[in-house]
């Protein structure tokens, strides 16, 4: 497992994108940022598909370094990459797209095509041309045959984008599966905070090319710069997760809970419908653009946010050290 | 049906086009996948390439005179080391036609890359294919539909080319007396009038099956490419 070093520069027309951040060799790191922040253009960069300044390093191997006149050619860089459309060939069946990745990949290294078919769940398709394959298809072929190309860096360029509801997040606990059982460290570009938090474990945040912040999702949400970033609508806070399946533990991941759907009490509440209760410490209380207040509560879990109107916070009488208790409902987490 | 002489002239031509597509199709292949990529200086191969289409066929058959001819730089050398001859030869004839349809190929074979989706080139670079492979095992497949019916197009004309192939290879009947070369040739005579009708309808279905095939070609590849 390599670890991705990235120190690069990139110029386009007026556009200037600048970016120093590592992607850890375990875990998922996803690179946030609203349209037009360079994302594609980091990715691109990185898997030496268009030209640029500086270095990037994958585990000891050097990429590019322009201090000595270096640029790896794509195709020996040992990044695999997929695409927001999944770019399959379309003069070959599914199959032979995978057989395309498994011919080119290290002989000692190949993956068997028919077992990475029924892991992405394709093998009833496989035979078919790929303009017959549905949307969701079409990304797990693409996903199989980046696989198969026993790459030891992964980038994803949103490649959920084409996808809504229900398919996506199947997708994403395919991603999800498929990091756990291959171990292989990803850059995923998303600019959905649901889709963030779901996958991330490290965040490297752009803004008009330049990285705001980056490290530990959850520190890192927590860093003003991001949340400017966001919607208002999604200011919230990432909270830790265990997930488990049938009483067995199935792996972390980071929840993200939207301050808009967080209620707040004074006092322990009693009788009621939802299932989560954190109690906390009020921290900072801040009055955004439009009255209402948005409270840090510190929780066991971390520090988790709230918003509520300004009368309910003079009601309640909330003040920075005083407890309080929030109230999750268990649905708002089933992302 | 049709009479030894004129059997003759049908297998030369057919010769004379073979050759020079055989001769102009690779180079006009690679030409073409240059010029569809972001290449620099690519202004300079588009006119050369061009070059056969604005110039007079009778000029460009004397250019290839001066470069191919006995004395030629080219011709010379060709002779000494390879032995081989060009003026006044078939194959002399097939290379004036080669450079004649070259444009038609390389056009046909453009438009052919610059359709295909080039991004599926960075695909296949991210699963370790080489820019070589990459041209053989992607570009090419997809482009092929169109270089296809530019070749048939380019057959049919190449049957069919005048000027060049008179300068530099002559009208020699079972030599280079290609199907226009004839005509022009029977012309000439007294009485003719009625040999030529014959030569010029044979001329004119080949032409015509020639833009028919390479359509119905070109239409039942891609359907089989994109099923």
């Amino acid at each position: 497992m390599k670890s991705l070093d990235v120190d690069i520069q990139l110029k386009r027309g007026a556009f200037r994108l600048e970016a120093k951040f590592r992607a850890p060799a375990n875990g998922i790191t996803v690179l946030f940022g609203p349209s037009g922040s360079g994302k594609s253009s980091l990715l691109s960069a990185i898997a030496g598909l268009v030209p640029c300044g500086g270095y990037a390093r994958l585990g000891r191997d050097l990429l590019c370094d322009t201090a000595v006149d270096l640029h790896v050619p794509p195709h020996r860089r040992g990044i695999g990459m997929v695409f927001q459309d999944a770019r399959l060939f379309p003069h070959l069946t599914a199959r032979r797209n995978i057989a395309f990745a498994w011919k080119r990949a290290p002989a000692e290294r190949r993956r068997d095509i028919d077992e990475m078919a029924r892991f992405f769940d394709i093998a009833p398709v496989l035979d078919r041309p790929v303009g017959n394959l549905s949307g969701g298809e079409k990304s797990r072929v693409a996903l199989a045959r980046a696989l198969v190309g026993t790459p030891d860096f992964l980038l994803l360029d949103e490649p959920f984008a084409a996808l809504d509801g229900m398919r996506r997040r199947a997708f994403i606990q395919v991603l999800l599966d498929m990091h756990k059982r291959f171990a292989l460290p990803m850059l995923v570009v998303t600019h959905s905070i649901d889709d963030a938090a779901s996958l991330a474990s490290h965040l490297v945040v752009l803004e008009a090319g330049q990285v705001v912040t980056s490290g530990a999702f959850d520190q890192a949400t927590r860093e003003p710069a991001f949340a400017a970033l966001l919607d208002p609508r999604d200011h919230g806070a990432a909270v830790p997760a265990l997930l488990l399946h049938s009483g067995q533990e199935a792996g972390h991941k980071y929840l993200w809970l939207r301050a808009d759907h967080i209620v707040l009490a004074a006092e322990r509440p009693k009788a009621i419908s939802a299932r989560n209760i954190l109690e906390g410490e009020v921290g900072a209380l801040r009055v955004e653009q439009d009255g209402s207040r948005l409270v840090e509560l510190k929780t066991p879990v971390g520090p988790i946010l709230s918003r509520i109107t300004g009368e309910a916070a003079a009601e309640l009488g909330l003040a920075e050290g005083r407890p309080a208790w929030a109230l999750v409902k268990v649905h708002v987490l089933q992302h | 049906m049709l009479s030894p002489a004129e059997a003759e002239i049908l297998s030369t031509s057919f010769s004379v086009a073979s050759l020079a597509l055989l001769w102009s199709l690779p180079p006009a292949i690679a030409c073409a996948f240059l010029l569809s990529r972001p290449v620099r200086g690519k202004f300079l191969l588009d006119g050369l390439v061009h070059l056969p289409v604005i110039l007079p066929p009778v000029l460009t058959g004397f250019l290839l005179l001066l470069l191919f001819g006995r004395n030629g730089p080219v011709g010379r050398w060709l002779e000494e080391v390879a032995g081989i001859r060009l003026v006044f030869t078939r194959q002399g004839a097939a290379l004036a036609t080669a450079v004649m349809v070259f444009p038609i190929l390389v056009r046909a074979s453009r438009i052919a890359f610059e359709s295909m989706d080039a991004r599926l080139l960075e695909a296949a670079a991210m699963l370790r294919a080489g820019p070589w492979d990459r041209f053989f095992s992607i570009a090419l497949p997809l482009a092929g539909p169109g270089i296809l019916a530019g070749a048939v197009t380019a057959f049919a004309a190449g049957m069919g080319e005048f000027g060049a192939v008179i300068t530099f290879a002559a009208s020699i009947p079972g030599q280079t007396q290609t199907l226009p070369l004839a005509i022009y040739a029977v012309l000439q005579q007294p009485g003719g009038e009625n040999e030529a009708m014959r030569l010029a309808v044979m001329s004119f279905t080949l032409a015509m099956s020639g833009l028919i095939g390479a359509e119905v070609l070109q239409y039942w590849m891609r359907r089989r490419l994109h099923r």
